[in-house]
């Protein structure tokens, strides 16, 4: 078949500058939406609605800050693994498994009577759970080439459905049998600092992991295999590195960054698990890929990525509560951006020539 | 007990159809080298179109199903060729094609439903059980659409240059194979076919619709697919095993007292299982993914 036009991509001499991207991105994606929007409510949700949802989503920093700080720790334990070409799209999966951790800790485990020990207890719990999580798709990932996006995906649903089994049966509530856990005890909640929905212990954990990841990245020879690991395996393999180790630990230290989350997320806001958990679920693992994949995975872009995103967030709720569309504005929008940025990100070293033959 | 064994198996009918359907599409778009990770979205969407569309013509069934296929086919086409004609991530794109599935389908769902709330007494869909022989034709039809499937991939032309597409598109090429319109090709039919699985999932089996109504069914179909290596003929055992699942699980929760949630993991564990084991023995040669699954193909990479 011949067609009158056709379009040829090539690549470009110079690369454009990375921001212009994730900007061009952001403008279109929210164009494309808004017209979605408006067309498929048939005119109920104006485009100037949601202008005015995302200004409200932008500037109420307060609401904000909770969903930002979570987004950034589960953004950068992403950014991890997608350094090292691992896509690593269990975030769900670790993130609740932390959860259900650091949940066990706070109930079950008798440190509730010290907060300090109690918390530090279901962070590392959190940890080691995300960890755990992740390494059982990075073992068949690293020794026998299994493809970890299935993989990884799927495991999402397993963790869900064993956070569900739990949260109904052996740790439902007594006092009126509804179905989710009894509120974790005062002393293992994370201080709330007055004025946001931010806790203080989750502000330490989001620097402490983006310095360490900093870190990881700028100084050690870890992050250095990892980076080198996505551009060039067989250079890992010719000087004597373990390819498969490597790919182990970029999505194992992914799943530790993830469960933390969790724990901040159960100590900060949720503070118990509702059944059944893939509808309460606030997708964190899911938004945070987007969180990465606009970063460029540079580590600096995380918060700004993470800002972004968070407010969307706030602005798609802002939408719902006007009655049109329900909950799924906010996919609209990720959905959009996200497209957008994957075309988008094609320009920033091709150049797209569109042809039109002479008959 | 014969008795018993066939209302059982007229009752999960259509469930098992709408599986089938769905994890067959997925296997036909995955064999093509295109990593599908739209295929939840789109099935919520698909789910949700059926039932607009059965709203709006007053449950006119036929035209319900053919407009589902249409709208995934061009999603599915949409996916091809983005994956295929830029060099871009496919689970990027997938995932996003996901989101905006889901976006979609609510958006297309709730004024239905507020119609369907305003006028009394208009109830959607078509009950296939043991009192309809249509299950009969069910079964039929599913074995009919499996050796089609199967004689398609394996035995013409396309289907060659389908599954040349997915093990080396650059070599495929270079024989002659237009790779882009055969993943064009490939998608439009797997999507519809997983179009279709949604809108008998909706009509045949859920029949009413909520926000969220089909989430996380065509993972199920995806699991389904993956558990039995994106065999048209295996995919018939998968999909019925997990069908019946789904179908009877309170009835099995309450005879066997297992939680529905270890049944409703089953299809995942056993899709991630059976990747391992088709990876780690000799069924590789037969079962085993893609060797180009989701691997950016890109044509034109010349420098002006």
């Amino acid at each position: 078949m011949e067609f009158p036009i056709s379009m040829i991509i090539v690549r470009r001499v110079k690369p454009l500058p990375y921001w212009i991207v994730p900007v061009l991105a952001l403008v279109v994606g929210l164009l494309i939406s808004m017209i979605i929007l408006y067309a498929m409510s048939g005119g109920v949700i104006t485009p100037y609605d949601v202008l005015v949802s995302i200004y409200y989503g932008f500037t109420n920093v307060g609401l904000l800050a909770k969903t930002f700080a979570l987004l950034i720790i589960v953004g950068i334990g992403l950014l991890v693994s997608f350094k090292g070409a691992i896509w690593n799209i269990g975030g769900e999966g670790q993130f609740y498994m932390g959860v259900m951790l650091a949940a066990w800790v706070a109930l079950f485990s008798g440190f509730a009577f010290n907060g300090f020990i109690a918390k530090t207890t279901m962070i590392l719990m959190a940890v080691l759970a995300g960890g755990f999580w992740a390494l059982l798709a990075a073992l068949p990932r690293a020794y026998l080439n299994i493809d970890e996006v299935p993989v990884t995906l799927m495991m999402n649903y397993i963790a869900y459905y064993i956070v569900d089994y739990i949260t109904k049966s052996e740790w439902r509530e007594k006092q009126y049998g509804f179905r989710k856990t009894p509120r974790i005890p005062e002393t293992t909640m994370f201080q709330v600092i007055d004025g946001t929905t931010l806790t203080l212990e989750l502000l330490i954990l989001m620097i402490v992991i983006f310095v360490a990841v900093w870190l990881l990245f700028k100084y050690t020879s870890l992050g250095l295999r990892i980076k080198v690991l996505s551009s060039n395996p067989n250079l890992l393999r010719s000087s004597g590195i373990s390819v498969q180790l490597t790919v182990v630990t970029a999505l194992l230290l992914s799943g530790m960054i993830i469960g933390i989350a969790g724990a901040a997320y159960l100590g900060s806001v949720s503070h118990n698990i509702n059944y059944p958990v893939e509808e309460y679920t606030p997708g964190y693992g899911y938004t945070g890929i987007l969180v990465a994949w606009l970063s460029m995975l540079e580590l600096i872009a995380v918060p700004i990525a993470a800002y972004i995103i968070g407010a969307l967030h706030t602005a798609g709720i802002s939408i719902q509560i006007m009655g049109a569309g329900g909950a799924a504005v906010v996919n609209i929008f990720i959905g959009s951006i996200l497209l957008t940025y994957a075309v988008l990100i094609t320009i920033s070293e091709y150049k797209i020539k569109i042809i039109i033959k002479k008959r | 007990m014969i008795d018993a064994f066939i209302s059982l198996l007229a009752g999960m009918s259509s469930v098992f159809l709408a599986y089938y359907l769905a994890a067959l599409g997925h296997a036909i778009v995955e064999k093509s080298g295109v990593l599908n990770l739209a295929i939840d979205g789109i099935f919520a969407l698909s789910v949700a179109v059926a039932y607009a569309e059965a709203v709006y013509t007053n449950n006119n069934i036929l035209a319900s199903l053919l407009l589902t296929a249409i709208v995934a086919a061009l999603f599915g086409m949409l996916l091809a060729f983005l994956v295929t004609k830029f060099p871009i991530s496919h689970g990027a794109t997938g995932l996003s094609m996901m989101f905006l599935g889901y976006g979609l389908a609510s958006l297309v769902g709730l004024p239905a439903r507020n119609l369907q709330g305003s006028i009394r007494g208009l109830e959607i869909g078509y009950t296939i059980d043991v009192y309809n022989p249509v299950w009969i034709a069910v079964y039929v039809a599913i074995v009919l659409i499996g050796l089609g499937a199967l004689f398609l991939i394996n035995k013409t032309k396309i289907g060659a240059a389908i599954r040349a597409a997915g093990e080396d598109p650059a070599a495929a090429e270079a024989l002659g194979v237009n790779v882009l319109m055969v993943r064009l090709f490939a998608g439009a039919l797997g999507f519809a076919l997983i179009g279709l699985g949604g809108a008998i999932f909706e009509l045949a089996y859920v029949q009413v619709w909520s926000e969220g109504t089909g989430m996380g069914h065509g993972w199920l179909a995806f699991a389904i697919s993956l558990s039995a290596g994106r065999h048209p003929l295996l995919l018939i055992l998968s999909s019925s095993v997990f069908a019946g699942l789904v179908k009877y699980m309170t009835t099995i929760q309450a005879m066997y007292n297992i939680s529905t949630e270890l049944a409703k993991m089953l299809p995942f564990i056993a899709a991630i299982l059976a990747m391992v084991i088709f990876m780690a023995t000799p069924l590789r040669r037969r079962l085993a993914p893609p060797k180009s699954l989701g691997k950016i193909y890109f044509r034109e990479e010349r420098t002006v």
